[in-house]
């Protein structure tokens, strides 16, 4: 078999393959790669905005200012705080939604659909939805999350305009999006779940902590590194939520790494700083992809 | 005793849950058909109200929100995303997978390498990219902005890649000694036999760029060049606003990734079954 594709591959010249590989490379080298450079060559300038032909070089000055500048810092905590609330909680309950619908009757696989709904439905839909039903109570009118609460008898709160339950609620409202998908992964990595080993667990006398401790997790392991990771590189592109439900507020609490870079670019015009935040966003990016490598490397030794 | 009790507190608490994750949904749907007076009345009872349910909402909406024109902006996009990236991605993951050529391995983990930059942080340079090259402005130039920066994309390259490799090569080799060129066996053989992961790659393009929105926001300048999503936000952002059209819009919004779910929901689980756990 090795043979044969050996020879297979010697067949096509490579004028061919260049011939295969330039539309893809011309456009990802344009509108990937090279904005990538040009940020990193910004990020060392004082550029601006609508002259960025002008730049003059100064320097780490841009980094050294952004990380001093308390709106940055403000955005990386609220980022960073956000990942936190939403990978741990989406991570294990969807893991435990993934756990209780894995079985093969037709009522399970519905339910696996409905979990998924909020999957497809897209994120600025799903934000404008989540400000009108965190709405707070307004005399007789409120939005349905409120609505709930008082129901039960317990007091209306004023989530999106509350500085210390604006972040969560946006948190929770990502939980509820996202972890229809953590499960779909879930799911499948639950395939590889050897079913014999389960019931000799089961009838060794294993209870079903020991089940999840000793033979579910351990099997499970490559399909948790990859949903954490996912997730929290996912949590860290927050955007949509503060743009369209709080602007950043409220006083700047829910304000993302990603809206700083967009408000110092559009607002500010200061392409010089915007560049160094892509920068640093992309040293982050690059950090905890190496992490699921490393976790996944250990897995393998 | 817990033969009985067992199964039906199974069924009420996978109930809850199914209603836990509906629940916002049917709102959403319910109060776009409600006068707006009424939307964030009557507590939690008020999603059982059916009195005065009305379709005018929707009629409003599509007028204000020029949805027609964004529609097809929108779907635009995505059937250029789709058309452009399927054909130059798999291009390049045949090439990937079946051909020698120099410096073939660095250049492919340099394509892995850009699986990891996002949209949303390379936005900002992306624009002045976009600035230079003249995508800016009317609405041909905003469809190239909205198209050609997302149609070649590193992931879909590696995945295409993974699908190549994995098809036997007896069929290909075949091909060639009877004379077919490369670009035939690619076409007529290669490409018809991932058609799975093809659908995969649409099915997560669509629901990807349909959700966009920190790019069209940036490029979407003009009101006859928004895109859904934008049109959307402009009827919750700018004055007046009135929530029965915002929730008519937001259903409206949604309608096309809908249509395909079915689709989504085997072909998410087939991919991640192949390429995302290594």
């Amino acid at each position: 078999m090795k043979k044969i594709r050996h020879t297979a591959q010697k067949n096509p010249d490579a004028r061919t393959a260049w011939g295969f590989l330039a539309p893809a490379l011309v456009l990802l080298g344009l509108f990937v790669l090279w904005p990538t450079l040009r940020a990193l060559f910004w990020s060392f300038t004082d550029a601006d905005l609508l002259r960025p032909q002008q730049a003059q070089p100064q320097g780490t000055a841009n980094y050294s200012d952004l990380l001093n500048d308390p709106r940055f810092r403000q955005a990386f905590f609220n980022t960073a705080l956000f990942a936190l609330m939403v990978v741990p909680v989406q991570t294990v309950f969807a893991f435990f939604l993934a756990l209780w619908v894995n079985r093969p009757e037709a009522y399970w696989r519905w339910l696996r659909t409905v979990f998924f709904v909020p999957v497809v439905v897209s994120l600025p839909v799903l934000a404008i939805l989540w400000t009108l039903l965190y709405q707070p109570v307004r005399g007789e009118e409120m939005g349905l999350i409120n609505a709930l609460i008082t129901g039960i008898g317990l007091p209306g709160q004023r989530w999106l305009r509350d500085p210390n339950l604006a972040l969560p609620a946006l948190a929770f409202m990502s939980v509820w999006q996202g972890a229809g998908f953590q499960m779909l992964i879930f799911l499948a990595g639950l395939q590889n779940l050897n079913s014999e080993t389960l019931e000799a667990a089961r009838i060794d006398g294993a209870g079903s902590w020991q089940r999840l401790r000793f033979v579910i997790l351990p099997a499970m392991k490559n399909s948790i590194i990859f949903v954490v990771t996912a997730t929290l590189i996912l949590s860290f592109r927050l955007f949509a939520q503060p743009y369209l439900m709080t602007g950043g507020g409220p006083d700047g609490r829910t304000r993302s790494l990603i809206q700083f870079i967009y408000e110092t670019t559009f607002q500010d015009r200061n392409l010089g700083l915007a560049s160094a935040g892509v920068i640093l966003f992309l040293f982050i990016v690059a950090f905890l992809t190496l992490l699921q490598r490393l976790a996944g490397k250990e897995e393998k030794s | 005793m817990s033969r009985v009790f067992k199964p039906l507190a199974g069924w009420i608490s996978s109930a809850l849950v199914a209603v836990f994750f509906l629940l916002p949904l049917i709102w959403m749907v319910h109060a776009s058909f409600r006068p707006e007076n009424r939307i964030f009345a009557g507590g939690f009872g008020g999603i059982l109200d059916f009195g005065d349910l009305h379709a005018g909402n929707y009629a409003a909406a599509w007028r204000r929100a020029s949805m027609g024109r964004a529609m097809f902006v929108s779907l635009t996009q995505a059937a250029g995303i789709i058309g452009i990236g399927l054909l130059v991605n798999s291009l390049a993951a045949y090439a990937f997978a079946r051909m020698d050529f120099r410096g073939k391995n660095p250049l492919f983990a340099l394509v892995v390498a850009l699986i990891i930059l996002p949209v949303e942080v390379l936005a900002v340079p992306l624009f002045l990219t976009a600035r230079d090259l003249g995508l800016t402005g009317g609405l041909l130039p905003t469809l190239g902005a909205l198209i050609l920066p997302f149609s070649a994309k590193a992931f879909n390259i590696y995945f295409l890649r993974q699908h190549f490799l994995s098809l036997p090569m007896e069929l290909e080799e075949a091909a060639r000694v009877d004379g077919a060129s490369t670009f035939r066996i690619y076409w007529k053989i290669a490409l018809p036999s991932i058609r799975p992961a093809l659908a995969t790659v649409i099915v997560l393009d669509v629901l990807t760029h349909w959700s966009d929105f920190i790019w069209p926001l940036i490029v979407c300048t003009r009101e006859e060049t928004r895109t859904v999503q934008i049109g959307l936000a402009n009827l919750f952002t700018e004055p007046p606003i009135q929530y029965g059209h915002i929730l008519a819009a937001a259903v409206i919004a949604t309608l096309p990734v809908l249509l395909i779910f079915r689709l989504a929901q085997t072909h998410m689980v087939a991919s991640h079954n192949n390429v995302g756990i290594k």
